[in-house]
C-alpha cells in the first residue's frame, strides 16, 4: 500500500454521529401521556420478542392464573403476582440498561475488494453508576445502490422457501451480529469490530441495523432500531501484474513543465501533513502560520511519466469478470506510478483528464474507478457518440506515453503504451 | 479517577450458576420438610448428592454416559411403580419432581436443563404452598424469586443467542472429561471474586429493585380481580392425609395428653369484640359417648341421629340466635393437621367458609365434621356463636322417658359395658359421693369433681393399676395421678352409674392472646378432655370439667375483666405467630369482600387524608389572612423585615460556605467526599470528550485532585464548566 494511502483514515462521512437512547440530541420533552403511553405500547422503533423463557413464563403465568381462578387459592394469586412482577422488574432492568448508551460507526478507509475492512462500533455509557450489559449489534453491509434483501413471495409460501428466497436475495450484502461480551462501565466505553471483505467495488452502505440485549433475565429479547449508516467507496482490488519493460516511454522534448509531484529538488507545491510523510518535509514557518502541519512537495525528478486512459466500451470489454479485473490493473498500476511519480494525468472514457498532483487526485480518481458501471453479460451498448482512440487526451491536449487497457485473451488484460504491451495482469 | 472494577470471566460465570442451580435444587427440595410428604428418603439423597456435585463439580465427569441414556427410563419406570404401589397421584408427582430436580442436579446442564430446574422447582413450591398454606411458602417463595432471577441473570450473561457467532463452551462439557471451569472451581476464590466484582451501589439498587418486586406482587395480589367460581381446591383431591393429633371419631386413654405434648399451634381466633372471649373458654370439637374396652367413640346411633347428611357448601345456619347488635364475629384459622372436626365455643347462627367444603353438621351438638382431614390451613368465620357450658338437647329428655319406661337403659349416653365386680367398685363410689342423698346432675358432677380431685392428683405421668376389670376403674378406684382424660372418663362412668347420661368431649382450653396481632391463639398444649352430664330437669347438657383447676359451668367470666385473666403472650413464639395470623388473615383469606373492604378503606383513607389537608391548608390561609389583615405599624413591619432579613443572611451565608462547614463537620481527611471535589469530578465526566476550554479543564482538575490552598474560586470554575457544556450543547443540537 502506499504510504501517502495510509494517512486516509479520516472518515469522510462524518461518522463521529453517535446515536442511541445516550446520545444528547433529540431530546423530547417529558410528559407523563408519553411516559404512560410509552408502557403501553412500544416506542418506533423498538421491537420486543419473547424468547424460550419469556414464553415458558407467559404460559406459566397463564397457567397459574387458571388455577388460581378455578380454585380461588391466593397461594396462586400470590405466584402469579410474583410471575408479573418479575416481568415488570425484567422491562424496568432492561430500560436501565439501554438507558444513557449511546453508539457510533466507525470505520477506516480506504476499502479495497478482496481486503479486509473493520467497521467499528464504539460505545459509551453514560450513566453514573450503573454498568450496561449484553448488548447485541446486528450490523449489515450493501451495496449503496441495492435495496435491502427482500424475499418475493406470497402469503402461502413456505417458511423454507421464504428463507431460501431471502438468502438468496441476500447473497450480495453481508451481515453480522456483534456481542458486547464484557461489562461496559459507567461512564466507560468499549468497541467492538467487524471485519469483512468487501466482494465487489462501488458505494457501500454500512448499516447498524439495530441493537439489541436479552439483559436481564432473557425473558424478552429487546432491539431498538439504530438509524445509524454510512456509505463507503471499495475500490478495485489491488492485481498482481507483469511489466514488460519500459515499452513506449519516451522522453519529453526540452522546455516541458514538470508540474508532478515527485522527489526532485524544485518545490511544486505545499500540502497538509499526512501520516508517513517525512518529517523532514514539514515547513515549519507554514505550520506556524496555518496552526498546522504543513508538508513540501517537489516536482519529479525526471520527466518521465504516464497518463491513465480506462475505456469501457462494449466493443472491448464483454466479460464483466475481464472488466473487473482490467478495472483493478488499472487501479494498481495508478497507485504504482503515483508511488514512483510517474502518474501524469488520468481518464475514464470521455472524461476529461485528470492531472494527477496530489493523493487527494488520486483517491478521486479510484473513487471514480469504484463508481464506473460493471459490464453486464454479453458487453454494453456503445454509446452513441463515442469517441475514438486517444479521443478525450486529443481534447485534453497531450497524449504522450498513454497507457490503455485492453482485453487479452478470454481472461487476461494488457495495458499498452502507446500501442506497446506494458504491463499484463 | 476511580480504578476499573475487575469482571468475571466466563469460567467464574460458569461456576457462578453451577453454583446457583445446586442451591435452586436444595432450596426446593426443602419443601418436603413442610409439605409431609413421603419423600424423605429421596430428599436426603438429593440434597447429599446435590452439596457433594456443588463442592466437587468434577464429579458428573466420572458418570459413564451409559448411565445418563438410562436415566430417563428409569425415572418413568419409577414413576409408574410409584403411582401404581401407592395408589396415589400427587405424592408420586412430587417424588419423580425431586427424582428429576436430583438428576439435573448432579448433571452439567445446558441452557434447557438450567429452565427445567426453575419450573420444577417452581411446581415443587406452589404445590407445597397450595396444600399446606404454611408462612414456610412465603419464605421460600421469595427465597426461590431471588435465586431464580440470580440464576436467570447469570445464564443471559453466559449464554449467547442462537444468531451469534461465537459459541459458550464453557458450560458444557466436553465428551471426554469435566469442564474447564470445574476443573478450576475453587468456591473461596469464587466469592472473593463476587465479592470484589461487586459494586455496593449495584447491589443497593438490586436488594432496593427487588424489594419493589415484592411490593409491586404484593400491590397485584391486592389489585387482581376476583371472582368467586366456587370450585374447590383440585390439589386436595389428589392427596389424602391423616390427622396428626388424637381428635378423632374414638381417643385411647392418653391420646390427648400425647397432643398436649405438642406446643405448635393449632388455631388462631380473630374475635371482632375480645371482650367477649371467656375467661377459661371450653372449644369442643369431637363429643364420644360410647365406652367400650377402654376407649370412648361416637355411636353409630349419635353419628345416625345427631349428623346431617352429607352437603357441600360455603356456608350453615346454625341453631342459635344471636340478640341485634350483639353479634360477635369469630374467625378461625384451623391449621392442617388438627382434625376434621372444626373447634366451636357451642352451637352459633351462622358458619362461613373460606371456599365451598364437603361436611356434616350436628346441630344439636353443636359440631361441624369435614369429610376428609385437611391437608392446609381451614378458615372459617362464626357468628352468633353461644358459650355458655349448657346445651339444650330436649329430644333426649323424651327419649330418657321413653326409655325409663321401656326399663331398658340401652341409650349409649347411659350404657356400661362392665363386669359386675366393675359395677359393684362404681356403685360404691357412686354411694359414697352421694353420702345416701339423692341430688340433682349439676350437684352430682361437682361432688363427683370434689371426689376425684380429692383422691387422684393431675399429672400428664398417670399410672394405671395392674389387676382384672376396666382400666378406668381400676384408676378410679386408685389414688394414681391421672390425666384429663382419666378423670373425665371416671365421672362419665360415676354419672351413668348414678343415672345420668354422660359423654366425653374433646378439644381445647383456654389458650393465650398474642399481644402482637391480636387475636387468640391455641396450641396443641391445650389440649383438653371433660364431660357432659344431662341434667333432666334443664334438659340440658351441662359442662363438667373434673380435671383438678378447672371452672365449673357457667363460672366463666366474659368482658374486660376475662381478657385481663387471659394469659397475654408476647414471648417470640408470639411474634412468629402474629406473623402466621398476618399471613392467614392479609394473604391466605383473602377473598373477593376483603378486596372490595380493602379498596373501600383505602378510598376512605386517601379521602380523608385529602379533607384533612384541606382543611389545614384552609386553616393556614385563613391564619395568614388574619395576619395580613391586622394592623401594620411601623414597629411591626420592622419587626417582621428584620426577621426576613435574618433568616435570609443566614440561608446566604449556609450556602455560601457550604463547602467549608462541611469541611468543618467532616473532617479533613474525608477528601472524596468532598462537595467541592465531587462537583467538579461530576463537571469533568460531563466535559470529558468535549473541545473544551483547557484552562476550565486544569481548574476543574486543580479543585478535584488538588490541595484546598490552591483552589481557584470554586463559583467562577463552575460557571465557566456551565457554559462550555451549554457550548457543547449546542454543537449536538
Amino acid at each position: 500500500m502506499p504510504a501517502s494511502l495510509n494517512a486516509i483514515d479520516a472518515p469522510r462521512n462524518g461518522s463521529a454521529d453517535w446515536s442511541g437512547p445516550g446520545h444528547g440530541g433529540r431530546k423530547r420533552r417529558f410528559t407523563w401521556n408519553r411516559l404512560l403511553w410509552a408502557l403501553v405500547f412500544p416506542q418506533r422503533g423498538q421491537r420486543i420478542m419473547l424468547t424460550v423463557p419469556g414464553t415458558l413464563l407467559t404460559l406459566l403465568s397463564l397457567g397459574i392464573g387458571s388455577a388460581a381462578y378455578n380454585s380461588a387459592n391466593n397461594i396462586l394469586f400470590i405466584t402469579l403476582s410474583l410471575l408479573l412482577a418479575c416481568l415488570i422488574l425484567s422491562g424496568v432492568l432492561s430500560w436501565l440498561n439501554f438507558s444513557k448508551v449511546r453508539w457510533r460507526l466507525r470505520f477506516t478507509p480506504p476499502w479495497r475488494v478482496g481486503q479486509a475492512a473493520v467497521v467499528a462500533v464504539d460505545l459509551d455509557n453514560r450513566k453514573r453508576f450503573l454498568p450496561t450489559y449484553g448488548l447485541w449489534f446486528d450490523l449489515a453491509a450493501r451495496p449503496a445502490d441495492l435495496a435491502p434483501a427482500k424475499a418475493e413471495s406470497t402469503f402461502t409460501a413456505k417458511g423454507r422457501d421464504v428463507r431460501a428466497m431471502l438468502a438468496k436475495a441476500g447473497q450480495a450484502s453481508a451481515s453480522a451480529r456483534l456481542h458486547l461480551s464484557s461489562r461496559l462501565d459507567p461512564q466507560g466505553s468499549a468497541q467492538v469490530e467487524w471485519t469483512l471483505v468487501p466482494p465487489r467495488r462501488g458505494q457501500w452502505r454500512i448499516e447498524l441495523a439495530g441493537v439489541g440485549s436479552l439483559f436481564p433475565f432473557g425473558f424478552l429479547s429487546k432491539s431498538l432500531a439504530s438509524d445509524a449508516a454510512h456509505e463507503v467507496t471499495v475500490w478495485p482490488a489491488p492485481v498482481e501484474y507483469r511489466r514488460h519493460g519500459a515499452a513506449g516511454a519516451r522522453r519529453p522534448s526540452g522546455g516541458e513543465q514538470l508540474e508532478r509531484a515527485g522527489s526532485g529538488g524544485d518545490l511544486l507545491s505545499l500540502r497538509r501533513y499526512a501520516n508517513g510523510d517525512s518529517h523532514r518535509l514539514i515547513h515549519w514557518k507554514a505550520s506556524a502560520r496555518t496552526g498546522q502541519l504543513v508538508v513540501r512537495q517537489f516536482t519529479a525528478e525526471s520527466s518521465e511519466g504516464y497518463s491513465l486512459w480506462l475505456r469501457t466500451d462494449a466493443a472491448l470489454w464483454t466479460r464483466p469478470e475481464q472488466f473487473e479485473l482490467g478495472l483493478s490493473l488499472v487501479a494498481t498500476l495508478a497507485e504504482d506510478l503515483f508511488r514512483c511519480g510517474q502518474l501524469i494525468r488520468v481518464a475514464i472514457d470521455d472524461g476529461s483528464p485528470l492531472a494527477v498532483r496530489s493523493v487527494h487526485d488520486l483517491e478521486a480518481f479510484l473513487d471514480r474507478l469504484a463508481a464506473v458501471p460493471p459490464v453486464p453479460e454479453g458487453g454494453r451498448v456503445p454509446e452513441p457518440g463515442a469517441r475514438s482512440e486517444r479521443g478525450a487526451f486529443h481534447a485534453g491536449g497531450g497524449n504522450r506515453n498513454l497507457m490503455t487497457f485492453a482485453p487479452d485473451g478470454a481472461r487476461g488484460v494488457v495495458a499498452y503504451v502507446d500501442g506497446t504491451k506494458a504491463a499484463s495482469a | 479517577m476511580a480504578p476499573k472494577r475487575p469482571q468475571l470471566n466466563s469460567e467464574e460465570l460458569a461456576q457462578l450458576k453451577w453454583l446457583l442451580g445446586g442451591l435452586l435444587v436444595l432450596l426446593s427440595a426443602v419443601t418436603v420438610l413442610y409439605m409431609e410428604i413421603d419423600a424423605w428418603t429421596l430428599t436426603a439423597v438429593t440434597a447429599a448428592a446435590v452439596a457433594l456435585v456443588i463442592a466437587r463439580p468434577t464429579l458428573p465427569a466420572r458418570v459413564p454416559s451409559w448411565v445418563h441414556r438410562l436415566a430417563f427410563p428409569a425415572i418413568v419406570i419409577f414413576f409408574a411403580g410409584d403411582l401404581y404401589l401407592t395408589k396415589e397421584v400427587l405424592p408420586p408427582i412430587v417424588r419423580l419432581d425431586i427424582l428429576l430436580l436430583l438428576y439435573r442436579g448432579i448433571s452439567y446442564r445446558k441452557r434447557r436443563d438450567d429452565l427445567q430446574i426453575i419450573v420444577l422447582g417452581l411446581f415443587l413450591i406452589v404445590v407445597a404452598g397450595v396444600l399446606t398454606v404454611s408462612l414456610a411458602f412465603a419464605a421460600q417463595i421469595l427465597a426461590f424469586t431471588a435465586c431464580a432471577l440470580g440464576f436467570l441473570l447469570v445464564i443471559t450473561l453466559t449464554e449467547v443467542p442462537p444468531a451469534g457467532d461465537r459459541t459458550m463452551a464453557a458450560a458444557v462439557a466436553p465428551a471426554d472429561g469435566p469442564p474447564a471451569w470445574a476443573v478450576h472451581a475453587h468456591w473461596g476464590r469464587l466469592l472473593r471474586r463476587v465479592r470484589e466484582v461487586l459494586d455496593w451501589r449495584v447491589v443497593a439498587l438490586g436488594s432496593l429493585l427487588f424489594m419493589g418486586v415484592v411490593a409491586v406482587s404484593a400491590l397485584l395480589f391486592l389489585a387482581i380481580p376476583r371472582f368467586q367460581l366456587e370450585n374447590s381446591l383440585f390439589l386436595e383431591r389428589f392427596m389424602t392425609k391423616k390427622a396428626r393429633t388424637g381428635f378423632s371419631d374414638s381417643i385411647k386413654f392418653g391420646d390427648v395428653t400425647d397432643i398436649q405434648q405438642d406446643n405448635s399451634v393449632a388455631v388462631s381466633v380473630d374475635v371482632s369484640d375480645p371482650t367477649r372471649i371467656p375467661a377459661e373458654p371450653y372449644w369442643r370439637m369431637v363429643v364420644l359417648d360410647d365406652y367400650r374396652e377402654g376407649s370412648f367413640r361416637i355411636s353409630p346411633a349419635l353419628r345416625l341421629e345427631t349428623f346431617s347428611a352429607e352437603r357441600s357448601d360455603a356456608q350453615l345456619r346454625g341453631i342459635a340466635r344471636a340478640r341485634r347488635g350483639e353479634s360477635v364475629y369469630w374467625t378461625f384459622y384451623l391449621e392442617a393437621g388438627v382434625s376434621r372436626y372444626l373447634p366451636l365455643l357451642g352451637t352459633f347462627e351462622m358458619l362461613r367458609f373460606r371456599e365451598r367444603q364437603n361436611f356434616r353438621f350436628a346441630d344439636r351438638l353443636g359440631l361441624v365434621a369435614l369429610r376428609d382431614e385437611p391437608v392446609s390451613m381451614t378458615a372459617y368465620r362464626v357468628e352468633g356463636m353461644t358459650q355458655a357450658g349448657v346445651l339444650p338437647d330436649p329430644g333426649l329428655a323424651n327419649r330418657l322417658g321413653l326409655a325409663a319406661e321401656a326399663g331398658a337403659a340401652e341409650m349409649p349416653q347411659l350404657r356400661l359395658q362392665l363386669t359386675e365386680p366393675d359395677r359393684a367398685v362404681l356403685a360404691r363410689v357412686v354411694a359414697e359421693i352421694r353420702g345416701g342423698r339423692e341430688s340433682g346432675a349439676d350437684e352430682f358432677g361437682v361432688k363427683a369433681s370434689a371426689w376425684l380431685a380429692a383422691r387422684h392428683r393431675y399429672s400428664l405421668q398417670s399410672r394405671v393399676p395392674a389387676g382384672a376389670g376396666d382400666s378406668l376403674v381400676r384408676w378410679l378406684d386408685s389414688r394414681e395421678p391421672g390425666h384429663c382424660e382419666l378423670f373425665a372418663g371416671a365421672l362419665v362412668l360415676l354419672a351413668r352409674e348414678a343415672g345420668y347420661p354422660a359423654r366425653i368431649v374433646t378439644g381445647f382450653k383456654g389458650g393465650s392472646w398474642n399481644g402482637f396481632s391480636n387475636n387468640f391463639t391455641l396450641r396443641n398444649s391445650d389440649a383438653h378432655a371433660w364431660c357432659e352430664v344431662f341434667d333432666p330437669a334443664t334438659a340440658s347438657w351441662r359442662r363438667v370439667d373434673p380435671t383438678p383447676g378447672a371452672v365449673a359451668a357457667g363460672a366463666e367470666q366474659t368482658g374486660p375483666a376475662a381478657g385481663q385473666t387471659a394469659r397475654v403472650d408476647r414471648s417470640w413464639s408470639a411474634r412468629l405467630d402474629s406473623l402466621r395470623v398476618f399471613w392467614y388473615r392479609r394473604i391466605v383469606n383473602f377473598d373477593q369482600r376483603t378486596q372490595e373492604e380493602t379498596l373501600k378503606a383505602v378510598k376512605t383513607a386517601t379521602q380523608e387524608t385529602g379533607r384533612r389537608l384541606r382543611q389545614a391548608l384552609e386553616r393556614g390561609v385563613a391564619r395568614l389572612k388574619a395576619w395580613l389583615a391586622s394592623p401594620w405599624d411601623l414597629a411591626r413591619a420592622g419587626r417582621w423585615l428584620a426577621v426576613l432579613a435574618a433568616l435570609g443572611g443566614v440561608a446566604w451565608l449556609g450556602w455560601r460556605f457550604r463547602p467549608a462547614m462541611w469541611r468543618l463537620f467532616h473532617g479533613r481527611h474525608a477528601r472524596r467526599e468532598d462537595p467541592v471535589r465531587r462537583k467538579a469530578g461530576r463537571w469533568l465526566a460531563r466535559l470529558r470528550g468535549v473541545e473544551a476550554d483547557p484552562a476550565v479543564v486544569a481548574d476543574l482538575q486543580r479543585l478535584r485532585y488538588g490541595a484546598p490552598a490552591g483552589w481557584p474560586e470554586p463559583a467562577a470554575v463552575w460557571r465557566k464548566a456551565r457554559r462550555a457544556a451549554r457550548r457543547r450543547a449546542n454543537v449536538e443540537r
